[in-house]
């Protein structure tokens, strides 16, 4: 602690932190106009003037000099003022003045500026500059006449997103910020709008739809992607106007422009049941009557095992706990499986075999009852924990990390705060990135190493950065206690360096390099995709990487960590709840019970006509005909089910199978909480009315009810009560938080993993299915999605070389053929992409891309022109 | 007993022969002084387009909530208009506030100050009828 006086009041501030940090700390005001708490400050308006003794005989700069022992600070003085008002009247000089028609009005900085600061007229004179309006880019409107030039945005853009897209040019009077021509070309997030302080650049999705102080305003999780940032939604008459980020300012482009999906006309509103070959609108009464008698009568006629559920990373934790309850109490069977099976639920299944199950001890009840939403458990002073959860990693522990191992992601699209987490952390000159991708990604042109390998080849690779280790360190020991070590040694030592260099085309010096790396590393962390879990050996792959962390993995120490990204957002809170028929709520596994089959077996079952296989379905939304690979097998299986009830916000693909539909809430018209990737509880208010739709929670329940089943809730806050009790590891739990802290006990099993990579087939291309920047899901891809501007189809990614060899221009339409299926699709040239990957965003349903898959993101393709 | 008869009989005459004080009201419109505080009403330019930009601080301003529901638009220009706005005459109290806030001169206080109609929902006027028909503030005398 450093003491100081301010204005002659004597203050206690931390070391390190500055004057303005201490000043508002302790509800002193000092103008600000260039800082942002989310950014370092560079005292580049000098509004902040103070003056400090002892200290240089001139005013210093309040939010970009650090507090010292004995300081004594004035931050209001004759002179300060006079200062600060001079420096307005030069800010304001050129300024528009718009604000009857400027949306920052009423929130602006300069305005409370102009009033604090008493600034009545602009005695100074200046050539007017010529007022460079941007309203030709998309979702973003720029207005350099009100631009204070704080360097705000150009300082996210560059530090925090990574984007780098602005910057200003000219100097002095002359300054504007500037993009490199029109229109803008950037990720489209948006973060530069929000950090702004004044309204230089306007959201054009709320432009003019309210004014700042007209709007409702509730805070809650982004339903996006599994990020978990908390954002607030605007809302004016019922409507969802716009959402914002006032305390990092950072959102992704489908988090702060996504919203207006839920406006969306190809929502459904009422219950859809099929008949004579078409649907037509039916009462919630008769919906769930129908679904509540037909589900008895299949149980009754081939027992409660006929019936089979799919829940969904979408939903809340409310609506999922309550969709295994319905099965496994209900039904009294553990029929039942996530999508995230194909990608998530893998990895897991790898890390728990490696790190074991969770167990969790010295956990109590609380003695008062607890808030909404926050767990009825805390830990006492002995509470331990073990188990793979405690090798996930927080986000906000990321840039505490001193390597990161990136593989198999495309970080930003899969998982944007991932990405700022690791911008932040390349600040710190001693940390140091190494990126794995079989293309060139984002991070690559910051990466300290850069190992470009060959499409499928992950596992090989770790293989051979583990053997580089052992052969550079034969005494190495795994800095993480575990088992199985020698015989695990055995197997690394048959793999062959030269050959993994040859079969994965990493270069061997790299290997070797990268493997130094993490054997120096005091905190490394591995971050990893569903790139590399959407493989049909996903889970070899996670066991690859769950090895290599036992090896140079140091869990004491903050940060160090693996990071799987969770890609929507709950799809960590549907496993959590035990939407998955091995795995009861919390991770604990089923014991004394069958598990039913997963989603995968489930399917082989339909295709088998196995007698086990189900006779009704009931699917908690998610269009598995786009997301699950082989389309055109799904497809046909599904139509085996004679009776498939579909909960979803839209007329999918896979609901137009389905003999009853019913319409969802969706964002913010409904209540409840998602866990994000990174553990932590998202807590989503009800702010929009739900318009003749019903939250999932309530659907399951009702038709619960209607069954027999004791399922009547009166509200998610219920559920989540009993949910929380049930969760000794949420203990602590509470909304934008991850629980209480336990003593970690990390122990773990070397368990071997495969190196063979053959991708099956002979065609000339490999096909990756992955994810777009500025979609989620299925769910973005419906008009009015702001995003849609940016990204409104698919279009297949093909490197220029072999786009020129196929005779292929951008925009040209490509057919590509792969042993399932064939597509048309145009292209677009990729430099990034290496000859002979193509790349193909998974959210589309026209083309859809998983015609082409087999069992895997990766396929074998020929692409042809036409 | 006489004298104050004739004194009022002269009054009476004298009134007789003067200019009546008592307006003819309605036939005869009582002119008031021009910074009268009348019905607030939308001032449109030459050109015949709303000044207003729907900033709302009149609505703002306003004590009594007179006026609502302003929706802004976009024009071809990107400029920002009114597509709505609703003065309640039933509920304004002349105060002029909102003549006093509008940064641009677009809403002001007419001549106009009769509010009595058989239908109330009359005194309640929507962007059309809050705006004035020549680009000069509606006086007594167009009655
Ligand atoms: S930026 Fe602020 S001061 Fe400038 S026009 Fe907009 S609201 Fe007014
Ligand atoms: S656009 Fe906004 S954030 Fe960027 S420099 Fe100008 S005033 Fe600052
Ligand atoms: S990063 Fe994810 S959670 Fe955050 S705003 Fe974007 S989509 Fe939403
Ligand atoms: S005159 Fe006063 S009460 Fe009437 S609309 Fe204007 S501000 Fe409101
Ligand atoms: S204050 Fe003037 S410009 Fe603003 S909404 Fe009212 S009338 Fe229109
Ligand atoms: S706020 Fe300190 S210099 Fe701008």
């Amino acid at each position: 602690m450093v003491n100081l006086t301010i204005d002659g009041r004597a203050i206690q501030a931390k070391k390190g932190c500055t004057i303005l940090d201490a000043a508002r700390e302790h509800g002193i005001y000092i103008p600000t106009l260039c800082y942002h708490q989310a950014l370092k400050p560079i005292g580049a308006c000098r509004i902040c003037v103070v003056e400090v003794k002892p200290g240089p005989p001139r005013p210093l700069p309040a939010c970009a000099t650090y507090v010292a022992e004995g300081q004594e600070v004035v931050t209001s003085s004759p002179k300060l003022d006079a200062i600060r008002l001079e420096l307005m009247k030069l800010v304001l000089i050129n300024h528009a003045l718009d604000c009857p028609i400027c949306d920052k009005g009423g929130e602006c900085e300069l305005q409370d500026l102009t009033h604090a600061l008493g600034v009545s007229v602009v005695d100074l004179e200046a050539v007017k500059l010529p007022p460079h309006k941007d309203y030709v880019s998309e979702l973003i409107e720029r207005h350099p006449d009100r631009c204070v030039t704080c360097g705000r945005c150009v300082r996210i853009c560059r530090d925090r997103v990574g984007a780098l897209a602005i910057n200003f040019t000219l100097r002095g009077y002359f300054t504007e910020l500037a993009s490199g021509g029109l229109p803008l070309d950037c990720e489209f997030c948006g973060s530069c709008i929000d950090i702004c302080p004044v309204g230089a650049l306007i959201n054009k999705v709320f432009k003019y739809r309210a004014r700042a102080w007209e709007v409702t305003r509730t805070e809650m999780v982004c339903p996006f992607c599994g990020g978990g940032c908390s954002y607030e939604l605007w809302t004016k008459n019922d409507r969802p106007l716009r959402v914002v980020n006032y305390d990092t300012a950072l959102l992704c482009g489908r988090g702060r422009f996504g919203f207006p999906v839920v406006e969306s006309p190809d929502r459904l509103k009422t219950p859809l049941i099929r008949e004579n070959g078409g649907f037509r609108e039916a009462s919630w009464d008769e919906a769930l009557d129908q679904v509540a008698a037909k589900f008895k009568e299949i149980t009754e006629a081939a027992g409660s095992a006929a019936i089979y559920g799919v829940g969904s990373p979408r939903a809340t934790n409310e609506a999922n706990y309550l969709f295994q309850k319905f099965f496994r109490t209900g039904l009294g069977t553990h029929q039942l499986d996530n999508p995230g099976r194909y990608t998530y639920v893998q990895a897991l299944k790898g890390l728990a075999a490696v790190f074991g199950f969770p167990q969790v001890s010295g956990v109590e009840k609380v003695a008062k009852p607890p808030l909404p939403f926050h767990s009825p458990l805390t830990t006492t002073e002995e509470a331990k924990a073990s188990g793979f959860p405690l090798v996930l990693g927080k986000l906000k522990d990321l840039p505490k990390a001193d390597v990161a191992l990136v593989v198999g992601a495309d970080v930003t699209p899969e998982l944007p705060p991932l990405g700022w987490a690791l911008n932040t952390a390349l600040e710190r000159d001693t940390f140091h990135l190494v990126v794995a991708n079989n293309r060139k990604t984002k991070f690559d042109r910051r990466a300290h190493l850069s190992l470009r390998y060959k499409p499928g080849s992950e596992r090989l690779l770790i293989a051979g950065i583990i053997k580089s280790l052992l052969t550079a360190q034969p005494e190495w020991a795994p800095t993480v206690i575990a088992g199985g070590f020698d015989e695990f040694k055995e197997n690394i030592n048959k793999v062959n360096l030269k050959d993994v260099a040859k079969k994965t085309g990493v270069p061997e010096a790299l290997i070797k390099e990268t493997a130094a790396r993490l054997a120096q590393a005091q905190a490394p962390a591995i971050i990893f995709g569903s790139e590399l879990m959407g493989q049909d050996k996903g889970l070899e792959n996670t066991l690859a990487l769950a090895d290599l962390f036992l090896l140079v993995g140091r869990p004491g120490a903050p940060g160090s960590a693996l990071y799987p990204v969770a890609e929507k957002n709950n799809t960590r809170g549907v496993c959590e709840v035990g939407v998955m028929p091995e795995f009861l709520p919390g991770f604990v596994p089923l014991e004394g019970a069958e598990p039913g089959p997963t989603l995968p077996e489930m399917l082989d079952l339909l295709e088998k006509g196995d007698p086990k296989a189900p006779q009704a379905l009931y699917l908690l939304g998610g269009d598995l005909l786009r997301q699950l690979p082989n389309r055109s097998r799904v497809e046909k299986l599904l139509k085996k089910v004679p009776f498939m009830v579909v909960q979803d916000a839209f007329l999918t693909d896979t609901a137009k199978l389905a003999q009853v539909i019913l319409p969802v809430a969706v964002h913010a018209e409904q209540e409840g909480t998602f866990i994000s990737t990174d553990g932590s509880l998202g807590l989503l208010p009800r702010a929009l009315p739900v318009n003749g739709v019903r939250p999932d929670w309530q659907i399951i329940s009702q038709i619960g009810s209607k069954m027999g089943f004791a399922m009547s809730y009166a509200s998610p806050k219920q559920i989540f009560a009993e949910l929380a009790l049930g969760m000794p590891r949420w203990a602590g739990m509470a909304p934008k938080n991850g629980g209480a802290a336990f003593t970690a006990e990390v122990t773990g099993q070397f368990v071997p993993f495969e190196t063979d990579i053959s991708l099956p087939g002979r065609r000339p291309f490999t096909l990756l299915v992955g994810k777009s920047l500025q979609h989620s899901g299925s769910f973005t891809t419906h008009e009015p999605c702001g995003t849609l501007t940016i990204t409104n189809r698919a279009r297949l990614g093909l490197n220029p070389a072999d786009a020129q060899n196929l005779g292929l221009a951008e925009g040209d339409f490509a057919k590509v053929t792969s042993s399932q299926g064939e597509i048309s699709v145009p292209v677009t040239l990729t430099p990034e992409l290496p000859e002979g990957l193509v790349f193909l965003p998974e959210h589309f349903s026209q083309p859809a891309a998983q015609r082409l898959t087999l069992n895997s993101n990766l396929v074998r393709v020929t692409i042809q022109k036409g | 007993m006489i004298i104050p008869l004739l004194k009022g009989l002269a009054t009476t005459l004298k009134a007789c022969f003067s200019k009546p004080i008592t307006l003819q009201y309605p036939e005869v419109k009582r002119p008031v002084a021009p910074r009268f505080r009348g019905h607030p009403e939308l001032v449109i330019n030459d050109d015949g387009d709303r000044r207003c930009v729907a900033c709302t601080l009149c609505m703002v301003v306003c004590p009594s909530n007179a006026i609502r529901g302003i929706e802004a638009a976009e024009g071809e220009n990107h400029e920002k208009y009114p597509v709505a706005f609703t003065i309640d005459l039933t509920r304004c109290i002349f105060c002029g506030f909102c003549q006093e806030a509008c940064p641009k001169a677009a809403i002001k206080l007419n001549n106009l100050y009769e509010l009595a109609q058989y239908d109330k929902s009359r005194l309640i006027l929507d962007i059309d009828k809050a705006t004035q028909e020549k680009s000069q503030l509606r006086m007594a005398d167009w009655l």
